[in-house]
């Protein structure tokens, strides 16, 4: 009866142990993603150009990280939410081209970039004057136009280390590259925007 | 071209205007955020137990129903079709046969009605 009672009582604060250790795991992926998924948005945003798009990668990187993830340390997550998150940027580029095919080939043209109604998806305006708003809301449209023109992977670099802040190897694992390519990358998209945003930005 | 000075700067006043734009994230946007995290939270519920190979049980759950399932369905009939004939086989490799299952007592009476017309019966 006795040894009944203790192993029910082992049983009991094994759970309660198990129970703690997940409630804490889900405060910290809470804190984590809470943390990363506005920026996570912009950046998505500036490489789709459509933020209803962009909400839904980031809402799907964020899954997969809690799914596959949340059980590795929290230092690794940063890395890999943005590798899930890049992938999932190319995999959308993958499917628009096919799209965009496909409207050619019904004789639709291909929506121009254009189409992207900047109004619509201006950030609403936080205690500033209409011409510092608007003064900063235009530079940022350049530099988003700019950033988004650049290759891919230099794309992916200057944003993960520009906008993220994520260091060289962080960004290498987010990218799925060596390190070498993550500076080498980094290094001719800063040029590259330097050349188109110079003229605005001196 | 190579001005480290200049990089630097064009990269910091990026990243001012990115800090921005974030700062300034309008409130649907910020909640349909949150939806979604709480959504990515809600996976942790549901990502099942820490033992790797319980992951497998509901798998292999379905999978002992279904031979316990045949098992059963297979039982004491079996003998009352006879043996594996060649010709089974190729019924069974038509295209319509899964309708063939919802039938199986007409095509026992087929059966009979072949063995019989061979000589077979008696």
């Amino acid at each position: 009866m006795n040894a009944n009672v203790g192993v029910f009582a082992v049983s009991c604060t094994r759970e309660h142990s198990t129970g703690a250790k997940t409630l804490q795991r889900e405060r910290q992926l809470n804190q984590f993603l809470a943390e990363v998924e506005r920026r996570a948005l912009r950046i998505a945003e500036i490489a789709v150009r459509d933020r209803d798009e962009a909400l839904d990668l980031v809402q799907d990187a964020m899954i997969k990280l809690a799914r596959n993830y949340a059980e590795r340390p929290g230092e690794e997550w940063a890395p890999l939410f943005y590798r899930i998150l890049q992938n999932g940027v190319r995999d959308w580029h993958r499917r628009q081209k096919v799209k965009n095919r496909v409207m050619v080939w019904f004789g639709r043209g291909r929506p121009a970039d254009d189409e992207y109604d900047v109004v619509a998806n201006a950030p609403d305006p936080a205690g500033r004057s209409p011409d510092d708003v608007l003064q900063n809301h235009e530079a940022m449209q350049r530099l988003e136009v700019s950033i988004h023109e650049l290759p891919g992977r230099q794309r992916e670099a200057f944003m993960l280390r520009t906008f993220e802040g994520l260091d060289v190897a962080g960004t290498a694992v987010a990218m799925g590259c060596s390190e070498g390519s993550v500076k080498t990358h980094y290094s001719r998209a800063v040029h590259a925007l330097r050349d188109k945003l110079g003229e605005h930005w001196q | 071209m190579n001005d480290p000075g200049k990089n630097e700067q064009i990269a910091n006043q990026a990243k001012e205007l990115f800090d921005d734009s974030v700062e300034r994230l309008d409130a649907a946007t910020l909640s349909r955020l949150n939806q979604g995290r709480h959504k990515a939270l809600a996976e942790l519920d549901h990502s099942g137990p820490s033992v790797p190979w319980l992951r497998w049980a509901p798998a292999a759950g379905v999978a002992a129903a279904a031979v316990v399932t045949v098992i059963v369905m297979r039982g004491p009939q079996v003998d009352d079709f006879g043996p594996v004939t060649a010709s089974d086989f190729e019924m069974l490799l038509e295209e319509d046969s899964f309708e063939m299952f919802e039938d199986l007592e007409f095509y026992a009476v087929l059966d009979a009605v072949d063995a019989e017309a061979n000589g077979d019966v008696g």
